[in-house]
């Protein structure tokens, strides 16, 4: 019956959850973690071949899209840092970053991955971070830099000063400064639930609306498949800017009297007149 | 004896209320975010720049209708 989904008894097919499709030395393998493993042969594969034909002039190709996305992150990392010297020291993680979760978000896009090819009751294919322990990871080891360079530019004594407006032992200050840390801590878990949610849902959505359409289904998914494509990019994005920012923060807190200091010397410097001036 | 839980599934209403009432707040924040965004624009145009940081907001907002939208999957 045609009009069968308007009378949802039974709803499409969907996993919030990887499931484990083989074992590996007594460890189980997710559907998740093994495509985790296949975008990272790819990409190692892409990116080498990239890396070996960078030119001074480009050719145009893959080669080209991949500098325009870096630079866009380089320079995304470069306006929120007010040292440029800082910002390229932290600049090679990042790119990184962007560039895996941005491949992983837009595997799980094509077709075959997901419910269409099933292997032991559960999808074979997942994206990676459709997985809540692989944003988690990625939300750990990028708040783990953030803490690390906060604590290496401002020193550790600082560090826990800044949390505090004003002085610890008042005790409205000393709340006020643990109910701070809290906050920080809940970065963690705030980055790692917005990618694992929208890339998981995104996708759920897609279902739904294929389902919805029963003989029609390319038709009315196809808005949200472009939906989760731009949704894809945007929190890869999303994602490197979050925490670009928690660590730009933390590092401008710094380098502020020092940065005037240095380009008021470059002005002397780069004036021949006025150091001429000055000489005499 | 049958009860009204028997006859009809409450989940049902209950996950239709949680994305109706999940989402309003949500959606109305957006709307706020992308309309300020749009008004600053167009009072100042070289305030375009700053649609990065209006995303950050976007995103922060987003969090809490995404948190509604998994919560359905809790209700049995």
């Amino acid at each position: 019956m045609i009009f069968s989904p308007l009378f949802a008894s039974s709803g499409p097919v969907t996993h919030i959850a990887p499931g484990v499709i083989f074992h590996l030395f007594g460890w189980p393998i997710t559907n998740s973690v093994f495509y985790g493993w296949i975008s990272i042969v790819l990409m190692s594969i892409a990116f080498i071949t990239v890396a070996h034909r960078i030119r001074v002039k480009p050719r145009g190709g893959f080669v080209q899209y991949v500098e325009v996305a870096a630079d866009f992150v380089v320079s995304t990392i470069e306006s929120a840092f007010e040292d440029k010297s800082k910002a390229r020291k932290y600049t090679p993680y990042f790119i990184t970053l962007f560039f895996f979760l941005l491949a992983n978000n837009l595997l799980g896009l094509i077709p075959g991955v997901g419910d269409s090819v099933v292997y032991n009751s559960v999808p074979f294919l997942r994206p990676f971070t459709a997985d809540f322990n692989a944003t988690i990871a990625a939300a750990v080891i990028t708040m783990g830099l953030v803490y690390t360079a906060s604590i290496k530019e401002m020193g550790g004594k600082k560090y826990i000063r800044h949390f505090f407006m004003g002085s610890p032992k008042n005790p409205l200050y000393l709340v006020l400064g643990l109910i701070e840390m809290m906050t920080d801590l809940t970065r963690v878990i705030s980055l790692s639930i917005r990618l694992f949610l929208n890339i998981t849902i995104v996708e759920i959505i897609v279902v739904v609306f294929a389902y919805l359409g029963h003989i029609i289904a390319p038709l009315t998914a196809a808005p949200f498949y472009l939906i989760d494509a731009f949704d894809d990019m945007l929190q890869a994005f999303i994602f490197v800017l979050l925490a670009v920012m928690y660590i730009a923060t933390a590092v401008n807190h710094v380098g502020g009297e020092d940065l005037t200091e240095e380009n008021n010397t470059d002005r002397v410097g780069a004036n021949p007149s006025e150091t001429v001036a000055k000489a005499a | 004896m049958i009860t009204l839980a028997d006859t009809i599934n409450t989940a049902i209403i209950g996950k239709g209320l949680m994305i109706g009432g999940g989402f309003i707040g949500p959606g109305i924040g957006m709307g706020l975010v992308g309309g300020s965004y749009l008004q600053a624009v167009g009072r100042n145009p070289e305030a375009s720049k700053f649609l990065g940081q209006a995303l950050v907001f976007v995103a922060i907002i987003e969090l809490y209708a995404l948190l509604a939208f998994a919560s359905i999957f809790i209700v049995k």
